[in-house]
């Protein structure tokens, strides 16, 4: 096949799907004009129903490495793997279960836009709130760069474009339609992604196996050349400590990570709320298990060992390209980068919202200035576009280590936030001083032990942060003084 | 989906909540349960369905509907649907 046609039809579900990502953006800001724009910007006026809720939900979550990184990780050690990627399933019916109400609630009392709203309502304090919005800009924009770079080497992999071209091809497109259509065209856009991505897993599926020469024929070679996939432990490459971790870092420490727990504030009604519990769990367990079940039946694609072909990361598109017919390839990575742009455009629209609502209109308010709607509307479009083209300018020349950066992240900001939120929102004595200490302490304790290296029992630092904070929440709060009865009485009638 | 009733005022809606909360929390420790038994548990029994050892499809595709039959009940016999205004929104 002539070379230029080949990139056309590689390029062309690409370049449809990316358009109609920015359409949805356009019709979404013509359709909110006249309506309150810093709650139409940033949670979508409280409109979301159920499966839209689900969709925004899952597609935040699932980022590129569920697609990549997972999936070679499967294709290595095996059915481990799923059994510990499939913790996941718990993140959804948790978040929605245990704050979905009670932020819904809270947000219509006290106006509430962002997750950093309510800490600042609970804890009276300005300063609480500040530190919020900066670790929120700062893990955010780590994770941001990871999907960044993520995506577009997948996309120089599969395609055989440049990086740089992949990344101006989605990057640029994730960020133009965060700034101009807001959280509700993030949601939208994410309905879709989440959509591609099972039409990517399930074609996918369908072509390993077929290139593989059927389920039974991968199955049985399998059992016989690479019996370590069906150990739990893989003959030691899957010690406990990752199941241990897994829990913590992917499971149910997730419930407090301000990007899903905004989606709180921005339904609709009770029953969007419940259905969105069992589609979102659905979904999510159908991506995980899929894809990942997916990366080991790769084995019928690819003969040799990780190694072979450049390491874990390099599994899935290798797959892709032997596997699947030429017309089909353009489609299928539409899954993958769609997992890693709506995990872009969900952190991308909350950070702004920490830059803009939590700090600049806060502070406006404070000392009396006044802020025309239409200059809202332009710093708000403004700040996204801008911590996107930062971002963007940092995976360009990406720092090494940037897998690293997803994790470490993650679990910076469930340090920062998991007790904060559910005791905060839980607990009546929770107090200022508590989830001050609990919020820098443990941030810090957090990065300082991942900056030294330092481990207990060689589990992941999670396990550190998140006991520290504990411990500094519980003296702060019994320590501190108790919350004024006003407060209290908005956060526990 | 329990009854429909809109007449909730703060007090009650934030007690329901936070027992809903408590149940997602005893639904979690359940799964977490479940998972360990069907996975670790069922790991050293020499049984295969589709090719697949007993612990593997346990422990994966058997926790995902584990899930989803929580999420299920969890959803629609233990949630209540509540206006999500308050008594004083907008004061």
């Amino acid at each position: 096949m002539e070379s230029n046609l080949r990139s056309l039809i590689l390029l062309l579900p690409l370049l449809a799907f990316m358009g109609v990502m920015v359409a949805i953006s356009i019709f979404v800001r013509h359709k909110q004009a006249g309506k309150n724009f810093v709650s139409s910007y940033f949670v979508g006026n409280r409109e979301l129903g159920g499966f839209v809720l689900a969709m925004t939900t899952v597609a935040t979550y699932s980022s590129v490495s569920s697609f990549v990184g997972g999936p070679g990780m499967a294709f290595q050690v095996g059915f481990g793997w799923i059994y510990m990627a499939v913790v996941q399933v718990t993140a959804i019916f948790l978040v929605l279960g245990i704050f979905g109400k009670r932020v819904a609630l809270l947000a219509r009392k006290l106006n509430a836009v962002t997750v950093v709203d309510i800490i600042r309502a609970r804890f009276q304090s300005d300063f609480l709130a500040a530190v919020a919005a900066f670790v929120i800009v700062l893990f955010f924009c780590g994770t941001m760069t990871a999907q960044f770079v993520g995506g577009a080497k997948l996309f120089a992999a599969v395609t055989g474009y440049s990086y740089e071209a992949g990344l101006i091809l989605f990057g640029l497109t994730v960020v133009i339609y965060t700034s101009i259509g807001g959280f509700r065209a993030v949601a939208l856009t994410d309905t879709c992604c989440a959509i591609m991505m099972m039409i990517g897993i399930v074609l996918l599926l369908k072509y390993v196996l077929q290139a593989g020469g059927g389920y039974e024929n991968i199955m049985t070679t399998l059992e016989t050349n690479n019996p370590e996939l069906f150990e739990p432990f893989s003959f030691g490459n899957m010690p406990w400590t990752i199941y241990f971790t897994q829990w913590l870092l992917v499971g149910i420490c997730t419930i407090a990570l301000p990007q899903s727990v905004v989606r709180g504030i921005s339904y609709k009604n009770t029953q969007g709320l419940h259905q969105a519990m069992l589609i979102g769990t659905v979904v999510v367990g159908f991506m995980n298990i899929g894809i990942n079940f997916t990366g080991i039946l790769a084995h019928g694609v690819l003969s040799g060992a990780a190694a072979d072909y450049g390491g874990v990361d390099n599994i899935i598109p290798t797959t892709i390209v032997r596997a699947m017919p030429i017309e089909l390839v353009g489609l299928a990575i539409i899954g993958p980068l769609a997992a890693s742009i709506s995990t872009i455009s969900g952190l991308l629209i909350v950070a702004s919202s920490a830059i803009i609502k939590d700090v600049y209109l806060h502070w406006a308010e404070k000392n009396n200035r006044v802020v025309t709607p239409a200059r809202v509307k332009f710093l708000s479009m403004a700040t996204t576009a801008i911590i996107g083209a930062a971002v963007f300018v940092i995976a360009l020349t990406p720092p090494s280590l940037i897998w690293l950066i997803n994790m470490f992240a993650f679990g910076g900001l469930e340090t920062a936030f998991f007790w904060t939120l559910l005791l905060g929102l839980f607990w009546k004595r929770a107090n200022k001083l508590g989830a001050m200490l609990s919020m820098t302490g443990g941030t810090i304790i957090y990065c300082a032990t991942q900056a030294a290296g330092f481990k207990i029992m060689n589990l992941h630092q999670i396990t550190i942060g998140i006991t520290c904070s504990l411990i500094l929440f519980l003296i702060g709060s019994y320590l501190g003084k108790r919350s004024d009865d006003e407060t209290l009485k908005i956060f526990f009638p | 989906m329990k009854k429909n009733n809109r007449a909730f005022n703060d007090a009650q809606k934030f007690s329901l909540v936070r027992r809903e909360a408590i149940y997602t929390g005893l639904a979690l420790v359940g799964l977490i349960i479940f998972w360990f038994v069907a996975g670790f548990g069922t790991a050293s029994l020499d049984v295969k369905i589709f090719h697949l050892p007993l612990w593997a499809l346990l422990g994966t595709v058997g926790v995902w509907f584990v899930a989803i039959f929580i999420s299920a009940i969890l959803s629609r016999k233990l949630f209540t649907d509540m206006d999500l205004e308050g008594d004083d929104d907008g004061k």
